[in-house]
């Protein structure tokens, strides 16, 4: 198929001194398919854009290869630019010969810039348009959790005109055991009523999930109310569920009657009848969580309260008191003011009960002497578990829980209320150790992205940018069971046979289905393999050798990008492939690459715990142990490849990985 | 579904010492399923062979097809160009689909890149486990859906033996259910478990005549 291909090449207002542009527009000038080749220094200013349109139109150009600065800048904006001047989407490639050419080497890198723009040409050749349309979204949200957290956030909801179903497992609204904000004089009353009275909120007790189908903005879900069934389908799910806790003390004396949580000395101090007020009590806290603001917020008022109410000798066990939160530095010196003692340790105190009253052995740290101290109660401190059912909870939604089995699993791209599934959210204490400035973040940061998500009922998504062939899948679910986001299903094309069809709305293009399919169905537009090896035979085996890396566009691109801008030195034969994440690179890239000629192979990726994909970068590292067999298997003399993790920001860990593959290179004498 | 897995390297460069082009060819249905004999396995093998010879110097060249069954005759016709082209075919087809080709190009040396394995199902991704023995005989009304010929490392029919390992689990291996466990526990939930109570004879093993053959009801 011919095409009309031009190649605008910009200098960056002459930023780029070590390639000699002249011979470069003339090399490229002779390449296939291409039309026209225009030097500039200015792509990134108005006028450069406007003679750049006008040249498209004017010699009818088809495809755009855009060589300069890295596509980190000016990708998104020339892509719009592009499409307004009517030309089809997705026809468009970036050759980054600056931060990763001119800037990364000394010397003249004439005939690196050449061949970098001759791979994006090879690749635009084959790209293919792309369509956008709007997909309609349900606008109701299911928020699963009827607490403190779970109501605000459908009040919130109702507020920027989302309606909701607010569904508690108890009987009432705001039956749970938490009772975290009431610490920070709070009321959950008026919460309650207003969620009631609230027309945009409908709320259902005694009422849990039973099944949830569906994607973001479709989502369909039986909830089971007593004996009656009822399927909605709803927009965004977002769980409120709250945690259990437990007191941190040993099980056989933690059923004593002195030895009380947090919540159970509010009570006490709230009752009116209470027969013995306790002369003294202590406080432990600070040794079991991670999040101890909450702890440190109950102890303070709860002592404070101690000591005016009851007029009781206060002791308090801590490793820090953690006073970042508003308020609290302020509560901590009324507190001493008032007589509460405060001891330091770093072990946690032992616990132990004698003739009705409780002891206290611990090892203070400022006097580094042993203390021992005996009192009518003592408050234990409360460890926070996952609240009942969140394992089902996720397996219904299929979503990861952390280590310790709460509801969000440990990666920071999720943070803060954000799950590997389009629409599906986590707010409050069902994410783990809570305190009452992250419950308002959270709520916040869910409704907003509610809001984005769903408060115009429709949205704008690419057509078809990852697709499976239903002529070619096989229906073989892998990369059902595979996709980190939970986007694909199996749906029946034109009514025949079942295929695995990929939402274009639940897709977070990360290409690593593509990268698994047996049956090589799955088509990622712009990653396809025709694509991805068509740069790589733009060299072909030169004598030189080349390396390929493959880098994620998250992480390591980014690394190459920043050693190009500190002007940190790499050898020249490195040829980057961006790609949408590691998990995207198949096993048969990588023989691919070295059958058409390669040197060695990188494939670098996010670190660990810290993939976009959440499994990308381990399924990247198992393809590339796996893809080291198979070279063993077949070559005595070993080819290097290797997996590399790294952050965005590490371009020195870039280069350091570079040389490492040029010494494995020379170590197997290649 | 037929489970498969790819023959050691070793082998497969043997098979294809003698000859100067070689068509591996892919199977589009079990063993794509499986990860054995689908088109990436093709193209993967196809890669490996071509590095291979390569770096020994060789001039090989290795061509590639996959059909969507490769136990159907009339799907393998589609590729009787490529197969009439090349000295050699490797299939990574099961059995059955190796032999088809063999049998419709005679003059052709067709080597199997693939061990076929059993009967199974994927108990998660890219892992199977056998579930059938295909025994001709069927026996799984007696055991509450769970096949004990090969589920249970003696293949008992009147199990289970007295080598159950606590937890349920086979005194052969304690990483694998007692399937006999297994059945007991299904039995009892549909409240069935009088049907253990019997003694089976030993399975007529003749069931199956070699080679067996299967007509359906005329349509």
């Amino acid at each position: 198929m011919k095409t009309k291909i031009g190649i605008f090449i910009c200098n960056c207002g002459g930023s780029i001194n070590n390639i000699d542009f002249d011979a470069a527009v003339k090399e490229i000038s002779g390449f296939p398919d291409v039309t026209s080749v225009n030097l500039s220094s200015d792509l990134c200013l108005e006028e450069g854009r406007e003679r750049m349109l006008s040249l498209i139109s004017k010699e009818s150009i088809e495809r755009v290869v855009v060589a300069g600065c890295s596509p980190e800048f000016k990708e998104q904006v020339l892509c719009k630019i592009l499409e307004k001047a009517g030309m089809k989407r997705h026809l468009f490639s970036m050759a980054n010969i600056r931060e990763q050419c001119s800037w990364a080497h000394e010397g003249d890198v004439t005939g690196k810039a050449v061949e970098l723009i001759k791979m994006a040409v090879n690749r635009v050749r084959l790209l293919q348009p792309l369509e956008k349309k709007w997909l309609p979204v349900n606008r109701e949200v299911l928020v699963v959790g009827g607490g403190f957290s779970g109501m605000s956030t459908a009040l919130q909801l109702s507020r920027v005109g989302l309606r909701t179903t607010l569904l508690q497992g108890d009987d009432a609204l705001g039956e749970e055991a938490g009772g975290l904000e009431s610490f920070y004089g709070v009321d959950r009353g008026t919460a309650i009523s207003a969620a009631r009275a609230d027309k945009n909120i409908k709320v259902l007790t005694s009422a849990w999930v039973e099944e949830v189908g569906g994607r973001v903005g479709d989502f369909s879900v039986r909830i089971r109310k007593g004996g009656k069934e009822i399927l909605r389908k709803y927009g965004a799910i977002v769980v409120a569920t709250e945690y259990q806790t437990k007191l941190a003390v040993n099980p056989a004396i933690a059923a004593s009657s002195n030895i009380v949580s947090q919540q159970q000395l509010r009570s006490m101090l709230g009752d009116p009848g209470l027969e013995k007020e306790p002369k003294s009590v202590a406080f432990v806290f600070d040794f079991s969580n991670e999040n101890s603001r909450f702890p440190t917020v109950a102890t303070l008022s709860n002592a404070l309260e101690a000591k005016k109410k009851w007029d009781s000798e206060v002791y308090v066990f801590y490793k820090s008191v953690k006073v970042d939160s508003e308020g609290i530095e302020r509560l901590y010196h009324e507190a001493r003011d008032c007589g509460v003692v405060f001891l330091k340790c770093e072990i946690p105190p032992t616990i132990v009960t004698e003739n009705g009253r409780v002891r206290i052995e611990a090892q203070d740290v400022f006097v580094g002497e042993d203390v021992t101290l005996t009192c009518d109660v003592l408050v234990a401190e409360d460890v926070y578990l996952p609240g009942e059912g969140g394992e089902n909870l996720s397996s219904l939604l299929n979503v990861r829980r952390d280590s310790r089995g709460f509801l969000q699993d440990e990666n920071v791209h999720l943070y803060p209320v954000a799950s590997e599934r389009k629409g599906v959210f986590f707010v409050g204490e069902c994410r783990g150790d809570s305190d009452l400035g992250r419950v308002l973040t959270d709520i916040s940061s869910v409704v907003m992205s509610v809001h984005d998500l769903l408060s115009s009922g429709k949205a704008l998504v690419d057509v078809e940018r990852v697709k499976a062939d239903p002529q070619k899948c096989v229906a073989c679910l892998t990369c059902i069971r595979v996709c980190p986001h939970g986007a694909i299903q199996l749906v029946r094309a034109d009514n025949s046979k079942e295929v695995a069809g990929i939402s274009d709305l639940a897709c977070y293009t990360c290409g690593v289905c593509a990268a698994i399919c047996p049956a090589k169905a799955i088509r990622f537009q712009g990653y396809r393999d025709e694509e991805i090896l068509a740069q790589i035979e733009t060299f072909g085996e030169s004598l030189d050798g080349r390396d390929v890396a493959f880098c994620c566009e998250h992480s390591a691109y980014h690394a190459a990008d920043l050693a190009g801008k500190l002007g940190l030195h790499y050898p020249q034969n490195l040829r980057i492939i961006q790609v949408p994440c590691a998990g995207q690179v198949d096993v048969f890239h990588i023989l691919k690459a070295f059958e058409i000629g390669a040197a060695g192979v990188m494939v670098m990726g996010c670190e660990e715990g810290a993939c976009h994909h959440i499994t990308g970068n381990t399924r990247a590292k198992e393809r590339v142990r796996y893809c080291n067999t198979l070279l063993q298997e077949v070559s005595a003399d070993s080819r290097p490849v290797a997996m590399f993790n790294l952050s965005p920001n590490a371009p020195h860990k870039f280069v350091e990985a570079v040389k490492e593959i040029a010494r494995l290179m020379k170590e197997s004498g290649r | 579904m037929i489970i498969a897995e790819r023959k050691p390297m070793e082998e497969i460069k043997q098979f294809v010492a003698l000859y100067k082009k070689v068509l591996v060819a892919g199977c589009g249905t079990c063993v794509t399923v499986c990860w054995a004999g689908g088109e990436k396995e093709v193209a993967m093998l196809a890669s490996q062979l071509r590095l291979a010879t390569s770096s020994e110097g060789k001039k090989i060249s290795i061509l590639e097809a996959t059909v969507e069954r490769q136990c159907e005759r009339e799907m393998v016709a589609e590729i009787k160009d490529k197969v009439a082209e090349a000295d050699a075919v490797i299939s990574l087809a099961c059995g059955s689909g190796v032999q088809t080709i063999a049998e419709m190009f005679e003059d052709k040396p067709v080597f199997p890149g693939v061990n076929t394995t059993f009967i199974g199902m994927p108990e998660k991704e890219g892992f199977w486990v056998e579930m059938c023995g295909a025994c001709g005989d069927c026996f799984l009304d007696r055991t509450g859906g769970i096949c004990p010929i090969v589920r249970c490392a003696k293949g008992l029919l009147n199990g289970p033996c007295g080598g159950t390992r606590k937890g349920g689990k086979c005194e052969i291996d304690p990483e694998k259910d007692c399937a006999w466990v297994l059945i007991y526990r299904r039995l009892e939930k549909q409240g069935r478990l009088d049907v253990m109570r019997k003694y089976y004879a030993p399975k007529n093993s003749r069931a199956v005549k070699r080679p067996g053959r299967v007509q359906a009801a005329k349509a």
